[in-house]
């Protein structure tokens, strides 16, 4: 039992993870499973992951933007839109002014700066509701792609498919493998064993109580084996293809925000944030300043996103970052977040996303038809959200847990008080 | 008046909440066509007893009984209570700001014809009701256009409209202006002639001596005594002796203060409302604070201590309008919190849940949330120095928790404060305001909060204390404040401050403020 | 610490081990005529039971519902074993992307393309290519890449002339002189087909408009003006009944209106008659069921007839000559650039249906048949 216990605990992401993070990468390993052999080894065949990857690391980086919008407590419906838009600008762009495709993608981002200035102004300082906020930016630039591009569909030069459609270059002596791709995993299995040793000296330092070492090994023995696995694909796949650019991209962005949500100021302030805004504002967390930058920093990951999906399409069109919102707010919310804010994680979204993408690949490699994967979709994004709520309130209203209240210490006595309200009661809140 | 028969008799009421006796073997009698007050501190049992009445707290969780009109009965629910004549009007309203005066009276008592709303009717019954209460208004009018005065008697329209016999008033003239308060206790002493029966719950004294004929005295959940105010000759100073009559016992931690030069100073600090530009919740106030002074804040619900020590903080609170605050000689600017903590300013407030923790983190995030530079280099936490500064203060305040990485959620309420504490703490402040700071906690951890204090002092840092709870304050503080409708009405030394001295600087203007 | 890095190493050791041979399935794949783009592949032949792709839009209108069946019966007929499948309605180009890269996963020899956005598939088709399938754009084509083998469609300049003529037939059976004051509706701005269907109608149209014959009452004569985003009806209607209010809100009457499909033409219809108006000369297209019970009704003036089952059944037929290694039938080899080549094609005859020929024409159609008795 204890054993289980430890496992749960510490098995992924030490302190932070929970029931419901474990749940979901178990979801995920059965459904990597449940595909392979439905499909009879299609799912797991280097094709099949670059294709996976490539097709779904837009709706990804998406998911990041989206998750620290929704640790802050907002929503942003905008995304898809919002990508659609930049692509069409940067396309437009490249194509009647000829710029180089890599001040094409600098363009790009600084039009998701813009936007999402535009936008942080509207939710942070004037404290409009960040879904009004970002629906009316649906609409906006929606239309503002349909205006740009007069509803057409604008090719884009080659050189700046690479995000998109690219992959990492040959290069080295003839090892059956893409060199590079090998680099990049034993990079990632250098860095995992280092992580691990860092953290348990951290642990010791501090006098905590260290993950017993058996633990600790089953842990590494399985990151390092997923890692090489998926190393061994993505590096065995057809010459010429490897790991996706846009793949690289994205475990830049996830390790990067990761470490931003995680360890820094900033990243604390936004989980403050969302949790109890008004506490976080009297413990000094400048409010608007960080409902600003969340707000900002998803518009640049959407025109990135964006732009990734115009390189893959080799051209811009009207239907660009159709409902990509509701990807990305599902894949959040199936990772683990919390809808009223303050609870999430970029790896549980990504785990989130990843469940989506593989199951939508396996039951489109069976040949289910679209209308089926949606249904489908919906009922995976329901229940993965009630066996959380199931799970809360199991914690709360327990049998045993309420057999035990009476004897615990200092139970709540609020009700014997006169009701008094805060003083900020009728102060508005700025929050969506 | 006086041989009239009891309305109402609760007998030998007991109502208990998980760890918490609320009310103890209350008893009160009300005749009919009495005004009678209820009167207690903050945490007496006043509203828990209403409540009983009323049926929120529905017959079978609470022992004892009520007979109403010689019968005894038993309410399930707020809907039981109504229909036998019983309809209380609570401090906060229940009011549709966006709906009419009409419909606000009707609301949840439509007048129907044939299934449909019958507004016509609806109509002229809002007039005939609003005449009864003196409000002259469209009926149209939407509830957010009138003043809360106005409000006060929608919401008393709305209890005759359900066929009022005992009308009970809880708060009634807390938030109204003086001439509304005049014109609701006109108003109760109309009903008294035409028959209906009010309770009223006030910690306004005067209003109580001007308008009760009886008085039942609540403290600490149970009946004090039962007063007729024209036969035991009540005045005032009376019912403050019954309020708080309790002995002093040894609840505070052994202390002798170390007070340095006056380090902290605040003149005339005016503040309003964040919503309404006329009412003013902190009005000129000025004080000062020493080095190792524990300096108190006493005043009843709507003083305006929270508001002033809020507003103080960062303007946290209500729209500033003029003041200065001084600190060690030197003026300074408090225009953000993140300003108000780099002069070395905290503020512990009130609601810990609400607004002073996010219950959703662990420990050591809480603790280190207010001051997170100090654990910083270029931003990025340091992992080490976060669990170092928690476990610190763990053992330091003997945090009962097994671990730092523990969720305050699971803590207790005493513990919870510690950690809130704690959060202070590690900001390094040198003056410390306290709202409510043993709140909910029970008398252990009381007496531990009470010596986490009188360390600080001790370390030379001044401490403010807001409390409602009077002996608290004696106890604690070297030197209380009181206050008045947000005004400070009087600077009482330790040595002079006794119970019915701060409750009759907290209930009038009489006193002007001392320097 | 030296226990916890020799058993970390030894288990880990172990993994990798595993995973090695999991993965380590063998050489790598070449590109299959990744470079050259021709179709070279194909004349090497597959198996008789291969597995067929066929990737279409999203089931908006029922001539794509239609072709899906009639090409999962074809295909089971000609022995293939066949993948169909439908765009998202509200996901349409991400969907036909991730389904055709399923297909070409699955080892697809032949992958039929309908494609929802002709000019954001050229990395998939690439791909395709690259896995030795060879692409066949049905119905629209599929641009801005190399990797295309062949087209399937009907002469769709074909269309557009013959619904300009039926308008100025129509019109002309009721109102024997001119001018006639008409308006012009054209298809979704993204499919590559609206341009030609227009500008096939337009050869017909443009010089009586130039010469006064015809009156387009808006003014509204460019396709930027006349496109219906994404096909859909209501927005055929909301410009139809923005038209009506704007321009003929007097006695001002609409004698025809030119629509590109069926879907739109009834949209157009039901927009007239909420105006209380008479319903002008309306053409169509697609011999779509609703329609056709209009036609005979009297309110749709026409409509084309492009058996959907007659290209399906070319396409399988061309499906078969790859398979036996042959270079199918074509019939067009220059009009179909789609901006990096020429893309040969194979076109067959639409065939315009009115009131007067309707029952002649769904004679063979098991569904339509009894609609037009």
């Amino acid at each position: 039992m204890s054993r289980i216990k430890d496992l749960q605990k510490n098995l992924f992401g030490g302190t932070t993870s929970n029931v419901r993070q474990f749940g979901m990468i178990f979801t995920l390993v059965a459904i990597v499973l449940l595909f392979e052999i439905w499909t009879g080894g299609l799912t797991l065949t280097s094709g099949n992951l670059i294709a996976v990857v490539s097709q779904y690391s837009y709706i990804l980086i998406l998911a990041i933007g989206m998750l620290m919008v929704i640790v802050a407590g907002h929503i942003d419906l905008s995304v898809g839109s919002v990508a659609a838009f930049t692509g069409i600008v940067v396309a437009k762009a490249m194509q009647e002014f000829s710029i180089p495709w890599p001040l094409g993608i600098a363009l790009g981002l600084a039009v998701g700066a813009v936007i999402g200035a535009w936008q942080g102004f509207w939710v942070a300082y004037v404290g409009v509701p960040a879904f009004i906020v970002t629906l009316a930016g649906m609409l906006l630039f929606r239309g503002g792609n349909q205006y740009i591009g007069n509803a057409d569909t604008v090719p884009v030069l080659d050189g700046f498919r690479t995000i998109g459609a690219g992959f990492l270059p040959e290069v080295g002596p003839d090892t059956g493998y893409n060199n590079l791709t090998l680099l990049l995993g034993l990079a990632a299995c250098l860095g995992v064993v280092w992580r691990e040793w860092k953290t348990r000296q951290t642990r010791r330092t501090m006098n905590a109580d260290v993950a017993p070492m058996w633990i600790t090994v089953l842990r590494l023995a399985v990151m390092l084996g997923v890692i090489v696995f998926a190393t061994l694909r993505f590096a065995s796949g057809r010459v010429g293809t490897s790991l996706p650019i846009s793949g690289i991209i994205l475990i830049v962005l996830v390790l990067g925000y990761s470490y931003y949500t995680r360890h820094t100021i900033g990243g604390r302030h936004i989980y403050a944030v969302g949790g109890n805004a008004r506490a976080a504002e009297l413990s000094g967390v400048k409010l608007k300043r960080v409902n600003f930058l969340v707000m900002m920093n998803m518009s640049v990951l959407a025109a990135l996103a964006g732009m990734i999906f115009v390189a893959r399409s080799s051209a811009s069109g009207p239907q660009d970052g159709l409902s990509w919102e509701l990807d990305a707010i599902a894949a959040v919310f199936i990772g683990g977040a919390a809808v009223s804010g303050g609870l999430g994680t970029i790896s549980g979204s990504i785990v989130g996303g990843l469940v989506m993408a593989l199951l939508n690949n396996g039951l489109q490699l069976e040949g289910v038809g679209s209308d089926m994967v949606q249904i489908i979709k919906g009922l995976v994004l329901l229940l993965a959200v009630a066996f959380d709520v199931y799970n809360k309130s199991q914690d709360r209203f327990s049998i045993i847990g309420s057999l035990m209240r009476p004897f615990s210490r200092g139970a709540p006595t609020a009700p014997a008080g006169e009701p008094r309200p805060a003083p900020d009661s009728d102060k508005a809140r700025v929050a969506g | 008046m006086t041989h009239d028969p009891a309305l109402l008799e609760m007998r030998s009421i007991t109502k208990t909440f998980p760890g918490v006796t609320a009310l103890a073997d209350v008893n009160l009698a009300v005749r009919a066509g009495e005004i009678h007050a209820i009167c207690g501190e903050n945490g007496a049992g006043k509203s828990t007893l209403m409540k009983v009445l009323s049926g929120v707290y529905p017959h079978g969780t609470y022992t004892g009984d009520i007979v109403y009109q010689g019968e005894e009965v038993r309410f399930h629910d707020i809907r039981a209570s109504e229909r036998a004549g019983i309809v209380i009007i609570h401090q906060e309203l229940a009011l549709v700001p966006g709906m009419s005066i009409t419909e606000n009276i009707f609301l949840g008592n439509e007048p129907r014809r044939r299934g449909a709303i019958d507004w016509k009717a609806a109509q002229r019954r809002a007039l005939e009701l609003m005449e009864q209460v003196g409000l002259q208004e469209d009926p149209d009018t939407l509830i957010k256009d009138i003043g809360i005065g106005k409000q006060q008697l929608v919401e008393i329209a709305k209890a005759f409209a359900k066929d009022v016999k005992l009308l009970i008033l809880d708060e009634p003239t807390a938030a109204l202006n003086e001439a509304d308060s005049q014109h609701l206790l006109d108003l109760l002493r109309g009903f008294r002639e035409r028959g209906i029966t009010s309770i009223i719950i006030s910690h306004k004294l005067n209003e109580i001596e001007a308008v009760a004929d009886s008085i039942t005295i609540l403290r600490d959940g149970r009946t004090i005594e039962s007063l007729d105010v024209k036969a035991d000759g009540v005045n005032e100073d009376r019912i403050v002796r019954g309020m708080v009559g309790r002995e002093l016992s040894s609840r505070f931690p052994d202390h002798l203060p170390d007070i340095g030069e006056v380090f902290f100073e605040v003149r005339d600090w005016t503040v309003r409302h964040p919503n309404s530009a006329e009412r003013l919740v902190c009005k000129g106030s000025s004080f000062h604070v020493r080095r190792g002074e524990i300096v108190g804040f006493a005043g009843l619900m709507g003083a305006g201590r929270t508001e002033l020590a809020m507003s103080l903080f960062g303007r946290s609170y209500g729209v500033y309008l003029s003041g200065t605050v001084v600190k060690d000689g030197e003026e300074i600017q408090l225009r953000s919190v993140a300003d108000a903590i780099r002069h070395g300013l905290a503020y512990v407030s009130e609601d810990r849940k609400a607004i002073g923790l996010n219950l959703i983190d662990d420990i050591k995030t809480s603790m280190v949330a207010a001051k997170l530079q100090k654990i910083s280099t270029y931003g990025v936490i340091d992992p080490v120095g976060e669990y170092r500064a928690a476990e610190e203060y763990r053992k330091n305040l003997k945090i009962k928790t097994p671990s730092v990485d523990e969720g305050v959620m699971k803590l207790s309420g005493g513990n919870q404060q510690k950690v809130v504490l704690a959060k202070w703490m590690f900001t390094d402040p040198d003056l410390l305001i306290l709202d409510e700071p043993t709140r909910g906690i029970d008398v252990g951890a009381k007496y531990e909060i009470y010596g986490i204090i009188q360390r600080l002092a001790d370390q030379g840092k001044g401490v403010i204390v807001i409390s409602s709870e009077l002996p608290e304050l004696i106890g604690l503080c070297d030197r209380v404040y009181t206050m008045f409708e947000g005004a400070i009405t009087g600077d009482v030394p330790r040595r002079d401050a006794t119970p019915e001295l701060l409750m009759k600087q907290m209930t009038s203007m009489k006193k002007t403020p001392t320097p | 610490m030296r226990k916890f890095l020799t058993r970390s190493l030894a288990v880990t050791g172990a993994v990798a081990l595993l995973a090695l041979s999991a993965a380590c399935a063998g050489e790598r794949e070449g590109a299959t005529g990744a470079a050259t783009g021709d179709s070279t592949s194909a004349a090497k032949g597959f198996a008789a039971d291969a597995l067929i792709g066929v990737a279409l839009p999203s089931k908006t209108s029922e001539n794509w519902v239609l072709a899906g069946d009639l090409f999962t019966d074809g295909l089971k007929q000609a022995g293939f074993k066949s993948d169909v499948q439908y765009a998202g309605a509200s996901t349409t180009v991400a969907d036909q992307q991730s389904q055709i890269s399923a297909m070409v996963t699955k080892g697809a020899k032949v992958i039929v393309i309908g494609a929802t956005d002709a000019a954001q598939l050229a990395t998939q088709v690439t791909q395709a290519k690259q896995s030795g399938a060879t692409v066949i754009a049905y119905d629209r084509l599929i641009t801005n890449t190399p990797s295309v083998d062949y087209y399937i469609a009907f002469d769709n300049f074909k269309v557009g002339q013959l619904q300009g003529q039926a308008l100025l037939d129509g019109m002309k059976a009721k109102k024997p002189n001119g001018p006639w004051t008409v308006e012009l509706f054209s298809g979704s701005p993204d499919d590559n087909n609206s341009g030609v269907f227009f500008n096939g109608a337009m050869d017909v149209l443009k010089p009586l408009i130039d010469k006064g014959d015809l009156v387009v009452g808006s003014g509204q004569k460019d396709i930027k003006q006349t496109a219906i985003q994404g096909w859909k009806a209501e927005n055929a209607q909301q410009r139809m009944d923005s038209l009506l209010t704007s321009t003929y809100n007097g006695n001002k009457t609409l004698d025809g209106v030119l629509s590109p499909n069926d879907t739109l033409a009834r949209a157009i219809i039901t927009s007239v008659k909420g105006a209380g108006k008479p319903i002008p000369v309306v053409t169509g297209q697609d011999s779509e069921a609703e329609s056709v019970k209009s036609i005979v009704a009297g309110e749709q003036y026409s409509t084309i007839n492009k058996d959907t089952r007659k290209l399906v059944a070319e396409t399988v037929d061309m499906i078969k000559a790859l398979q036996q290694g042959k270079t199918p039938e074509i019939n067009d080899t220059k009009s179909y650039d789609n901006g990096v080549k020429v893309v040969p094609a194979y076109l067959l005859p639409p065939v315009i249906v009115t009131k007067a020929n309707v029952a002649e024409a769904y004679a063979n159609d098991p569904k339509l048949a009894p609609l037009t008795k």
